[in-house]
């Protein structure tokens, strides 16, 4: 029973954890170009990284199964090069959980970086400062609430992530059973009992995460 | 020394420029100015801001050359195009754009990168003295007033020593008394510098007492540059005229001959009107403006009207009250034409007008603006 409650709890975190890192610092960056720059083919930028928020998990675990899959457009590349296999590891369940995530943090972390005044960073480039240590030290500061907010969002995505990760990581026990699968397959094979402590811990979960969140972010001025 | 704009940028409506349009509006700017204070001066919309952004290469100009000091900071033949970081100046926007994150001293010490601690204090002290906000450093922008956020604005601006100052209407939020106090500072420490300050306004009274030298741009386009004495007084077309204040213009006067040797008689509508001398082929058609405050009514009882030059009876349509001084828009008995005259409240006291009176009207030939 230990085993079948902390193992879930534990490959979850892991998975978000991880997810949630690289969503902060791609998300950011791809948040920034698109608030800021303009380029040909900006468009399509947009759509790609919106369109897992549309379809259906599912949709998106399928195609990542055929692009991430040992005879798949990447998957192939990487096993002929390495030998690595990525379908139905904990790894596979992090790049779901990132694909399905990151909408959430563009969306948001656009929003906040775009309603930066750019008068600001205009002043910044008239004393001295380049691009980057604007970015740094002038934007991303002033839409720190925003991008927080988008990591958050992306980290309780993570954490429910379910379709798309049971495509591309299965179900296997041990290895790649999170929370939102565990509960689902002990609900399926009329384990009650488990599937109720899951379910609390993971409500008991988010409740802490976004109670800490809010009172981080109203704890700052700006 | 000083500065050298001459510059093109156009500006297109969508994808009108890929389509290869005629562009919506064109800013086409040329002037020159030593180390003084430079006004530019004109409406919403006519430049002023494109070219403080030109100069300091927030925006890329389609063509021409800007000079600073002696350094090129654009210029479209030999494709220098130097980034803003590499210009040397500071620039003050119309919201001030204070860093609200970070506290007054880290604000006017943003630009001093590579310095030292100690130099950073010291310089940041020097500046705290120069604009008066001595006590202020720990403060946030959001603990400040509208003048001392303008005032940290400027010292950040200052602080690393830039060799030209650009400012985009500074003080159009401000009240009047911490205006005037700031124009004085301006004013002191341009002199105290010894380097070009660009001051956008459109307030004519900021513009005429503040500039050394006033820069009247209309449509994008530079009109006249000189003297606020110049502009002022010795507007060179209806443009200038119009924003120096010049409310009576008409576009009417046909020009009838010469009197004497130094007058030139025009005729506007029922008019005659003499002015000073003027060579025109007769019957050409011109524009003339006269400033309210040139034209003057006439005391019956005290004035001898025959000793004035251009005196026409009229009615008085309304009186406008500006406080220190009275406008009165006098309708001309000969033609139905309205013209607008400035007068103490003395004077208005002493004629003892009121809405709908008679009275005389009257101004000198050499007050006669004509724009051929």
């Amino acid at each position: 029973m230990l085993d079948q409650v902390w193992f879930p709890l534990y490959i979850t975190l892991k998975i978000s954890l991880a997810s949630s890192l690289i969503v902060a610092i791609l998300g950011t960056l791809i948040s920034y170009i698109l608030a800021r720059r303009e380029f040909v083919g900006k468009w399509l930028v947009d759509v790609l990284v919106t369109l897992p928020m549309i379809l259906p998990p599912t949709v998106t675990g399928y195609m990542l199964v055929v692009l991430l899959g040992k005879n798949g457009i990447l998957g192939k590349v990487l096993f002929d090069l390495t030998g690595i296999r990525l379908l139905f590891t904990w790894q596979a369940a992090v790049i779901a959980a990132f694909v399905v995530s990151l909408p959430l943090m563009v969306k948001t972390a656009t929003a906040a970086i775009e309603a930066v005044d750019r008068e600001l960073e205009y002043v910044a480039y008239t004393l001295g400062r380049n691009e980057l240590e604007t970015a740094l030290f002038i934007t991303l500061p002033l839409a720190k609430k925003g991008i927080l907010a988008g990591i958050v969002l992306s980290f309780a995505r993570a954490v429910g992530e379910f379709g798309a990760t049971l495509m591309v990581a299965g179900n296997i026990p041990g290895r790649t059973n999170t929370m939102a699968i565990s509960i689902y397959s002990a609900f399926q094979g009329g384990n009650s009992e488990l599937a109720n402590t899951l379910v609390i811990i993971l409500v008991l979960m988010s409740l802490i995460s976004m109670a800490v969140t809010t009172k981080l972010v109203n704890s700052w001025k700006i | 020394m000083g500065i050298k704009v001459d510059f093109r940028k156009r500006f297109y409506k969508g994808n009108d420029r890929k389509k290869g349009k005629e562009p919506s509006f064109t800013v086409d700017v040329s002037f020159e100015a030593g180390n003084e204070l430079v006004v530019l001066f004109g409406q919403s919309g006519s430049g002023k801001t494109t070219t403080l952004r030109c100069i300091a290469g927030l925006e890329k100009p389609n063509g021409g050359k800007i000079t600073v000091n002696g350094t090129v900071y654009f210029d479209c033949h030999t494709r220098i195009d130097l980034p803003p970081q590499k210009r040397s100046l500071g620039y003050v926007f119309q919201n001030y754009a204070l860093f609200p994150h970070m506290d007054v001293k880290k604000n006017i010490t943003y630009g001093l990168k590579g310095r030292t601690d100690q130099e950073k204090e010291r310089r940041m002290r020097e500046m705290l003295r120069l604009l008066h906000i001595e006590g202020l450093e720990d403060h946030y922008p959001s603990q400040l007033s509208g003048g001392q956020k303008q005032r940290v604005a400027l010292a950040r601006a200052l602080a690393p020593g830039p060799d030209i100052l650009l400012l985009d209407e500074p003080f159009s939020a401000l009240d009047m008394i911490v205006r005037m106090k700031l124009r004085e500072r301006i004013k002191l420490i341009q002199k105290e510098l010894n380097i070009p300050v660009l001051f956008i306004t459109h307030n004519p009274v900021e513009a005429f007492t503040l500039a050394d030298r006033v820069v009247v741009y209309h449509e994008g386009t530079v009109q006249q540059t000189g003297t606020p004495e110049e502009v002022f007084y010795h507007p060179k077309n209806i443009h200038v005229a119009e924003l120096a204040g010049v409310t009576n213009i008409f576009d009417d006067a046909v020009f009838a001959g010469h009197v004497g040797k130094d007058r030139a008689l025009f005729k506007a509508g029922e008019l005659e009107i003499i002015t000073r001398h003027i060579d025109l082929r007769t019957d050409e058609r011109v524009s003339w403006g006269i400033r309210p405050e040139n034209i003057t009514l006439l005391n019956p009882d005290k004035d001898n009207i025959e000793l004035y030059e251009n005196h026409f009876n009229g009615k008085v349509m309304s009186i406008v009250n500006k406080g220190t001084s009275k406008l009165i828009a006098v309708g001309s008995n000969n033609d139905r034409r309205v013209l607008v005259s400035e007068l103490s409240n003395k004077a208005c006291e002493e004629l003892n007008l009121f809405q709908g009176c008679s009275c005389t009207f009257s101004f000198a030939s050499r007050d006669i603006l004509i724009f051929v």
